[in-house]
Formats: C-alpha cells, structure tokens, sequence
C-alpha cells in the first residue's frame, strides 16, 4: 500500500545517483483505493514538503486527474479534499517504483517496498 | 503559576516515567503543572506514589486522567499530615474549600492504606473522626455528588524492624475530594501483547509502549516514524492517539505477505493511520528531504535477542574477490549481506539521523540499555549534538542492567544535512572519543557485566 504521498518523500539513494533521481516512475502498478479519516491540518503541514508536478504526475499515472497542474496558492476545502484523496487513499499493491537516472527497480509487494540496496549500490 | 492544589495517585511503578509522563501530555494540551513543593526534592518525591501539584482548573486534571498511563486518580487536595491530629487541623483550615458541600450534597467516602490494608473497624474509625465536617447530605455509596477519600501511606509493606506494620505507622495521611479516576491506565489492558494478532519475542509490552506514544506528544494529524519498526509496538499506540505513522526496517520478513502490523493495527482500529511500511536500512535511506516527522520513535536492537545489522560487511577479505557476492542470480530475490551495528554508534547515528528528519520542536523518543554499575549521565550527554536537547531520562531497572527511556528535543530552527552514519569512526579516528558504558552492551550483557578484573 504505497501511498502517493510515500512516493512522494522517497527518491533514489543508490550511491553516487543523486541527480534526476526523483520522482521513481511506477511500473507495473496494481491500485487499491482505500479509505482514510480526512486531516486537513495534516494536508496543509505537509504540503510545503511536497513536490507538487511529481505529485500530480504520479496521480495521473495511476489514473487521477483531479489535480490542477499549477500549485494554486489558496488552498480551498474542495482542493484539500482532493489532496487527501491522492495523497492518502491510493494505494499501490504490486509493481516497482524505478530510477529514471539510474534504472534502479525498487519492487513494490504486498504493498511493502523493499528499499534495500544492492551491496555495490551502498556508500 | 497555577493556584489550586491537587493531589495525584500514581501506580506504584516507573516511577521515573511519572513526571516526565506529566510534563509531555501538559505540554500537549499547553498547560502548567506546578511543581512548587517539590523544588528541591523532586527526586525523593517522585519514589512515592502521591505527590501534590498544582493546576488552572479541574479540567486540566481530567485531561491529564485521560492520558496519563502512571495516574490512578487525581484528587482535590484538602489537607495531608503526619498523624490524624495534623491532618485534621489542616482540614479545619481547608474548609472554605469543602463547606460549600455541607448543605445537602450526596456523599461516599473511602479510606485506603498504602502498602497497608486497613480492617474494616479502623476505616469506620477513621470516617467517624470526620464528623466535625458535618455534611447534612445523604450517603450513596453508589452514585455519590462527592467521594472523598483518606489515604494513608506507609513507607513499605514491612515495618522498618521486618516486622508487619501495626495499624498508625504510616508517614503520612492526605485527604481530599475524588475528581477523577486515571482512565488511561485500562489501555494497558487493550493493547495486551499476549492478546495481539501479530508480536515477536522482542515486542514491547502495552505498558511502556504507551509511555513512550506520550513522550512523543501524539496527537492527530502528526507524523510519527519508527526506523526499526519490528513487529510495531509503538505503532499502535501512538496510531491508538491519532498520529500517522511510518515505519521501517532492515529485515522485510516481518512486513511481507498480508504484513502483520497491519492486521495487528486493524484489531485496534487504527490500520489507516499507518502510512506505509518500507523495507531499507536506516544507514542508507531513500528519505528525499528532511524535517519531515513530528516524532521519531523506537526501540533499537541492542543485541540481546535481536541485535541491530546494518547493510555491509564485517571485513573486506582481500583474498576474495569483493564482487563475488554482489549481483544476484536470476529469478532469486537478492538479499544483501548486512554486518552487526554497535549499539553506542546506533544511538549516536539514531540522535543525527532525527536531527535530519525531525521538524523544529520535534522528538525522539528511544530506549538505551545501560549497565547499571557503569552507567554515568554524562552517557547519555555526549550523545547529543547541537540542536538537540535532552527532555527525559527514566530508568527501568532490572538490576544489573536496565534501559532508560531517552526524549530529546530538536530544539533548532535550523535545517541540517543528512547524517553521515559514520560519524563515530569519525571521532574515533580524531582520537577524542568519549567511550559511553553502553558501548558493546550485547558483550557485556553475555557476560553478565563482570568487570574485566573479575572475569
């Protein structure tokens, strides 16, 4: 169950990748819409921590569009509700999450990604 | 400072959590408790279960009723004393506070011993002795408009010459009026880790997991982390006050297939609160930025059942070709060779790495094995660095060895780097290295803590 907002807060971190190395391109994906309690406050904490064009990407690669392109700079209840929705109640199941610099596949199973790195991969 | 006195009734155990406890859910809620009895004595002070504070108002010791696991009830404060002569006395004077219930309020009262059981004749003795009080009300022992309550507490259940106590030796007797029962404590009971879907051996018990979710300030809508995850004990209970959390760990067998803290969480309601689970080791994180969490939160492995691995290897052999190991074969999973992490380095990585990731304001909230006989504050100092502040340092002691539940405070505005993970090789190699006493703990522990001139 890889929320979008998880993807989102994670990048590459093989060693060495450390341009181009977010946002990790799903590959693969099997979705799961799983309800979550809306947390407004939550929402607007986070958002200064989040890359917006990678979320809205990310969304679409996985079937919403509701998400304007542009951040917009008044964040209204209907917009929240939207970001709640991307950012909490997507789930990816299945796939890979994949290093649009290096190629490296980060696997996605039973909703757990497995993060690891390779022993030539690490610092 | 808050004018009204209250007296508070612990449960008779960490005892070093209780005031720590006390302090983090009132800063939650954003009031003082003052503490102005105990301004020189508060570490004699918290070793007894009563203790007499001061609040604003009777809905901050509600609050604190709701939360605290360590309170058994809170009390308005009418009078205390060292014998019943002084205690009357004392409550003579306090009768601007108790008057008001004179007329016609329905009443019970209740008299305890502690570390004493009083018989039935002395209890009614004792309530006669308050007569002078004169309530006009009737007496419910059912549904009462006021409980009051005289509770005598003696030093230990024997007398000081090992005999059992006689009736009258306590130290002290207080007296006052039952505002609430401590309602927190029953979650002991909910997150009981033998009636739980999914625990290993190294689970923590409902007790002190709690403790450690109030340290952390959870509360909804913050975002708390836990970087060696395990089976999620603190999970729950942190998820259980309404914050979001994240958790990962090295070893992806326990998070796989239908993963179990996640059936563990939906048994406490909670499974949506848990944000994701992720497999990396935390010395090479995929975190993309920083100040990210409210809270970390964790239990490291200390190497006693389960000791903390990190990815590497132990010693390159030069005989051996490096990348012999390194590319796995096709169709199997590659699972890349991890080497032990020294405790000390842990902690000392564990205190950077939430520098890194905490928001301002933040907290880590951990615990660090220490051996009893060796174990010196300045440990537990010089694992801090600059913008981290030490909030709470309570022992649980199981005698020879204990562990103590570190808060620390990232009390910096300041946005800092990520960690290097080797930053006690660093200062080793620089050559000023304080040595703490819980460095190769796992050792020592298989020992049995000898000293080196004894073994």
């Amino acid at each position: 169950m890889v929320r979008l907002i998880t993807h989102n807060l994670l990048a590459c971190h093989v060693k060495g990748c450390t341009t181009n190395n977010f946002p990790l391109v799903f590959q693969d994906v099997q979705v799961e819409l799983q309800e979550a309690e809306f947390n407004p406050d939550f929402i607007r904490n986070m958002l200064p921590r989040l890359e917006w064009t990678a979320l809205v990407n990310a969304a679409k690669q996985v079937g919403d569009t509701s998400l304007p392109l542009e951040q917009p700079d008044m964040m209204d209840d209907e917009l929240l509700q939207k970001l709640h929705h991307a950012l909490m109640e997507i789930h990816i199941i299945e796939g890979a999450m994949v290093c649009q610099n290096c190629r490296h596949a980060y696997p996605i199973s039973n909703g757990i990604p497995n993060m690891l790195l390779a022993e030539h991969e690490i610092g | 400072m808050p004018s009204t006195e209250y007296l508070f009734v612990f449960a008779q155990s960490h005892e070093e959590f209780r005031v720590p406890e006390l302090l983090s859910i009132s800063e939650l809620y954003g009031f003082t408790i003052g503490f102005n009895r105990y301004a020189n004595v508060l570490e004699k002070a918290v070793k007894r279960p009563f203790m007499i504070l001061t609040l604003d108002n009777e809905e901050h010791a509600k609050i604190l009723a709701q939360r605290c696991i360590m309170i058994k009830s809170v009390h308005e404060f009418y009078a205390e004393g060292a014998s019943y002569d002084a205690l009357h006395e004392h409550n003579c004077r306090a009768r601007p506070q108790w008057e008001r219930y004179i007329p016609d309020t329905s009443f019970k009262f209740y008299v305890l011993g502690y570390n004493f059981t009083i018989s039935q004749r002395c209890q009614h003795e004792i309530i006669e002795s308050f007569a002078y009080m004169d309530f006009l009300g009737k007496i419910d022992m059912k549904d009462p408009e006021v409980t009051l309550t005289v509770f005598e507490e003696y030093e230990s259940d024997r007398a000081p010459h090992g005999e059992l106590h006689k009736y009258g030796e306590f130290k002290q007797v207080y007296f006052g009026r039952l505002i609430v029962d401590g309602t927190a404590r029953a979650l002991i009971g909910t997150f009981n880790v033998k009636k739980r879907q999914y625990f290993g051996n190294t689970s923590m018990e409902a007790e002190i997991s709690l403790l450690m979710a109030n340290q952390t300030l959870a509360s909804p809508g913050k975002l708390i982390y836990d970087p060696f995850i395990g089976t999620g004990s603190m999970a729950y209970t942190t998820a259980y006050f309404g914050a979001l959390v994240y958790g990962s760990d090295i070893d992806g067998r326990q998070m796989h297939k239908t993963p179990g803290i996640i059936r563990a969480a939906a048994q406490y309601g909670v499974a949506s609160r848990i944000m994701d689970l992720c497999t990396f080791d935390v010395t090479n994180h995929p975190w993309r930025c920083g100040s990210l969490f409210d809270a970390i939160i964790t239990d490291p492995p200390y190497g006693v059942r389960a000791g903390a691995k990190r990815l590497g290897r132990k010693k390159l052999r030069e005989d051996r070709d490096r990348f012999q190991y390194a590319s796995p074969r096709p169709n199997e999973p590659y699972i890349p060779p991890t080497k032990p992490y020294e405790l000390s380095q842990l902690v000392t990585d564990l205190v950077h790495l939430a520098r890194y990731l905490l928001r301002p304001g933040g907290r880590l909230v951990f615990f660090l094995p220490t051996v009893s006989d060796e174990y010196a504050p300045l440990d537990v100092h010089a694992m801090l660095c600059d913008g981290m502040e030490l909030v709470a340092n309570s022992l649980q002691d199981f005698g020879s060895w204990g562990r103590r539940l570190i808060t620390i405070k990232k009390t910096s505005l300041v946005e800092y780097p990520p960690p290097s993970f080797d930053s006690v090789r660093d200062a080793e190699e620089s050559g000023d290295m304080y040595v703490p006493a819980h460095k190769d703990f796992r050792e020592k522990y298989f020992q049995g803590f000898k000293k080196e001139s004894e073994s």
